[in-house]
């Protein structure tokens, strides 16, 4: 007998496969003058398109092909998510190659496959659907990290990147191959079943382990960040855009569906685990910022340092935890955004990335020096901007649960961070610009750092219906168990 | 008969063979080939624990992980071409004009 597919479930990505394969197609067949600009109009036409139908699919629940497919809340709310962070991604790219004159109608169709990657990422209710899924999306990063054929620094970033990625996956997987012997399964609500029922033993504690350390690897927490200030240098800076919201948001997303989820029975086990993880993350990352010269370099450090800060929500293990993820990575998105935007918009001018060429911005384009003011206030967490409120609720989380000193530790990272952001600040604003020319930004860009910048504070101001969007979508979640 | 244990020996023995070689190996296409017994280990565990379990799933899940590995050497072999040519080394340790 053949399993009924509920096929409006998983129309989201048919479609999404279908426009991939006809960009592929038009790629080969529009005439050359025309096809570079219209690949990339056409993706942002379409990219909007599928975020109304996204919005239409609000209440699609479901799960489908075997138990190994669900769209529920949470996958809804992050397939949103990565809509909006590719929408500012396809703009970055538009502005990038600008000035750069290489082909980038590949690395539109790359983004188009992260973008696939992602979303069955955050529908994936089965181990094997979820490999696949994660693999799609690391091995289009591969290629989109070395997309700078010539330029040295993105070869290497690029082969760091495999190297380490591949590591990874080979660890997610021997941890799914040990917990496919223990559980006699790889769907997730066999697996479920499983916890709930047997205690904790080696094995099992061995295969968690080693699928954490994979999770661990894409948000970059820290005993696996090696490959974090390396290839954010070196990637093309859209790519790096991505990886700090994309990829880390994918990770925690991986993150809630299992710890908040399936192994949620052993939750005694890993929570204190996660609790130093996270105190030595944002330590680390924050410490090492301090000195860096570089501000793409700089930004993945402090990626590493805002995982630490995630993470504390995921050791609260409380719905309070959960929630407070989702609506620090919504405030997340669009204030890494716009500082990236900043860093291509500047970089298109003077093609520098040191922090030193920033110096006196604001004498040379006000929009740009204060969209990065804010971006750079708001990661720090600066009241009443998106970034605050975010660290605010995951503080509460941890106090919930009763990690004091986890609570302390993040308050002096706070104002480690303060320090080398408002070092920046202080060098955009204070400081006499080397070259005074003035730095153009059209008007397509000037709206798109409206968008950002409209987030920031939105987010900061109007708390409530975030918050509630974030906290639905874990209440909703498939096999929440707690 | 042979055990249950003795299949899980040989894959982790794998497996840590894979990780060292990963580690410590400089040439490039020798950290490729140690990503690549990673995988074979995996599948290894997975075909055992399929035929040991009575259950078929392990073994359809080798196939898909037998290409998930071919694409991943198809894109590490070319980052190697790529390195060749621009950096004219194979040479993993020289790979760090970045550094802090």
């Amino acid at each position: 007998m053949l399993p009924i597919i509920h096929w409006n479930l998983i129309s989201l990505e048919v479609l999404m496969t279908i426009i991939l394969v006809m960009l592929v197609l038009l790629d080969i067949f529009l005439p050359k003058d025309v096809r570079d600009d219209w690949i990339g109009t056409l993706s942002f036409i379409f990219l909007f398109g599928l975020i109304l139908f996204w919005i239409d699919q609000r209440d699609i629940r479901g799960v489908t092909f075997n138990k190994m497919f669900v769209m529920d809340s949470l996958a809804w709310f992050f397939k949103g998510f990565f809509l909006v962070v590719m929408v500012f991604i396809f703009a970055m790219t538009r502005q990038y190659f600008k000035s750069l004159g290489q082909r980038r109608n590949e690395f539109y169709l790359l983004l188009w496959l992260a973008l696939i990657g992602l979303c069955f990422i955050a529908s994936s209710a089965d181990f094997l659907l979820m490999f696949i899924a994660i693999e799609i999306l690391t091995i289009s990063l591969y290629v989109l990290t070395a997309y700078l054929k010539s330029d040295k620094l993105s070869i290497e970033a690029g082969m760091k990147y495999l190297i380490l990625g591949s590591l990874a996956s080979g660890f997610f997987l021997y941890g799914m191959s040990l917990l496919y012997g223990v559980t006699r399964s790889t769907g997730f609500e066999m697996i479920q079943s499983f916890v709930n029922t047997h205690a904790m033993t080696p094995l099992s504690l061995f295969a968690v382990v080693l699928i954490f350390a994979a999770v661990a690897f894409k948000i970059a927490a820290v005993p696996f960040h090696m490959w974090v200030p390396d290839v954010y240098q070196g990637a093309p800076t859209p790519v790096t855009a991505l990886l700090s919201v994309g990829s880390k948001a994918a990770g925690f997303l991986i993150l809630i569906r299992l710890f908040f989820g399936i192994f949620a029975g052993w939750h005694p086990q890993w929570s204190l685990v996660l609790a130093i993880l996270s105190a030595i993350t944002m330590t680390y990352g924050n410490l090492v910022a301090i000195y860096q010269t570089n501000i793409k370099r700089l930004l993945g450090y402090s990626s590493i340092a805002h995982a630490g800060f995630l993470l504390m929500g995921a050791s609260a293990g409380s719905m309070l935890g959960a929630a407070a993820i989702n609506f620090y990575l919504l405030g997340y998105l669009f204030t890494n955004l716009a500082a990236f935007l900043v860093i291509v918009l500047f970089s298109a001018e003077t093609h520098r990335d040191e922090i030193e060429d920033y110096a006196g911005l604001s004498k040379r384009s006000g929009i740009l020096a204060f969209s990065l003011l804010l971006s750079l206030v708001s990661l720090a967490g600066i009241p009443p901007l998106a970034g605050f409120f975010g660290k605010f609720t995951l503080l509460m989380a941890v106090v919930n649960r009763g990690y004091i000193w986890l609570a302390l530790v993040a308050a002096v990272n706070i104002v480690i961070s303060l320090y080398y952001y408002l070092m920046i600040v202080k060098r955009i604003y204070v400081d006499l610009p080397i070259n005074a020319s003035p730095i153009a930004v059209s008007l397509s860009m000037r709206l798109i750092l409206g968008i950002a910048i409209f987030g920031i504070v939105t987010i900061g101001i109007f708390q409530g219906p975030f918050l509630d969007a974030a906290l639905t979508a874990v209440k909703g979640m498939y096999l929440f168990h707690l | 008969m042979i055990p249950l244990g003795a299949y899980l020996l040989l894959s982790g023995l794998v497996f840590s063979i894979g990780i060292i070689g990963v580690v410590t190996s400089r040439q490039v296409i020798k950290v490729l080939l140690s990503l690549e017994l990673l995988l074979a280990a995996c599948n290894l565990s997975f075909v055992t624990f399929s035929k040991f379990n009575g259950d078929y799933t392990g073994q359809l899940i080798v196939f898909f992980v037998i290409l998930v590995a071919a694409a991943e050497v198809a894109i590490g072999l070319a980052i190697v071409v790529l390195m060749y040519r621009h950096l004219s080394t194979l040479q993993a340790d020289e790979l760090r004009t970045m550094k802090w």
